[in-house]
């Protein structure tokens, strides 16, 4: 018996684990996210700051300069923020999901070792 | 006899003396590592403030006279060919996601100006989320002290009545 419920503990105890693993790696994936946003929507208020005309846009691609249109350069950074934006969410989602079933996990583990602990108890009395 | 010390960020209050010192320990620990990603944060902001107020001093240097001016320009870390200013009035600045605009040097200044008023309201503002986790921290381990010792003073007179009735 006692052996039974070490086994389901440990099982339970790396499900646990795993998702343990798989929040953090979210949680760090969004952080990321939430940065380049910020990056980005700084940019964005750099550029609706500039003047048509007052002064050329260029875009870093590899080592050299493009020359950009503004109303382009605008175009893509409202793109890009959309789509940070929408995966900001999704991770969100993620997170929150990770979340409810992290305290799951953490409510059989409690429960799995009061259980183990009855059982050792039974085991050296009987 | 209990002090309700109420820890809370505004979102939710907890009564700590409520808490079981396995959570509390818990709340400690968060409590530790949050504090470190805030003190990291705090520093790299004061690098790039740092950074920022020095783009805007330099510019102070390049003045309409210096047009045709020779400048060392460098190719690599050890190496420089001898150039010439050819525009004073204006500079190319990264914007950041690889942008680069250019500007005049007083807007290009006024950027530089606008980005250490942004990263300084940014420094203040995890400055006061730092003090307000330290005083939490510093209530939890109040806490923790307070159950330790009411632990011990227990486990006293658990002796002291057993070893009467014996």
């Amino acid at each position: 018996m006692v052996e039974e419920v070490q086994k389901k503990l440990e099982s339970e105890l790396n499900l646990f684990k795993q998702c343990q693993k798989e929040y953090q790696k979210t949680l760090n994936s969004r952080q990321l996210l939430s940065a380049q946003l910020n990056e980005n929507e700084s940019v964005q208020k750099e550029l609706e700051l500039m003047k048509d005309g007052g002064g050329e846009v260029y875009k870093l691609i590899g080592p050299i300069l493009v020359k950009q249109e503004l109303e382009e350069a605008k175009q893509n950074i409202k793109k890009r923020i959309d789509y940070i934006s929408a995966e900001l969410k999704r991770h969100d989602d993620t997170i929150a999901t990770l979340d409810t079933k992290q305290d799951g996990h953490r409510e059989n583990l409690t429960k799995l070792q009061q259980q183990f602990q009855q059982e050792q108890v039974a085991k050296m009395r009987g | 006899m209990s002090v309700s010390q109420s820890g809370g960020e505004g979102m939710q209050q907890i009564d700590l003396t409520k808490l079981a010192f396995p959570q509390l320990t818990q709340l400690k620990n968060q409590l530790d590592s949050e504090l470190g990603v805030v003190q990291d944060s705090l520093q790299t902001l004061k690098r790039a403030q740092v950074k920022f107020q020095d783009s805007k001093e330099s510019l102070d240097k390049i003045t309409p006279s210096s047009q045709g001016n020779p400048i060392m320009v460098p190719l690599t870390d050890s190496m420089y060919v001898e150039g010439k200013i050819a525009d004073a009035d204006k500079v190319i600045v990264d914007i950041g996601t690889g942008f680069y605009v250019e500007k005049s040097i007083p807007d290009a200044q006024d950027y530089f100006k606008r980005r250490v008023a942004f990263v300084t309201l940014q420094m203040e503002k995890l400055q006061f989320i730092g003090t307000e986790k330290m005083k939490i921290r510093e209530a939890i381990i109040e806490v923790m002290e307070m159950k330790l010792q009411a632990l011990q003073a227990q486990k006293k007179a658990a002796a002291s009545v057993a070893s009467s009735s014996s």
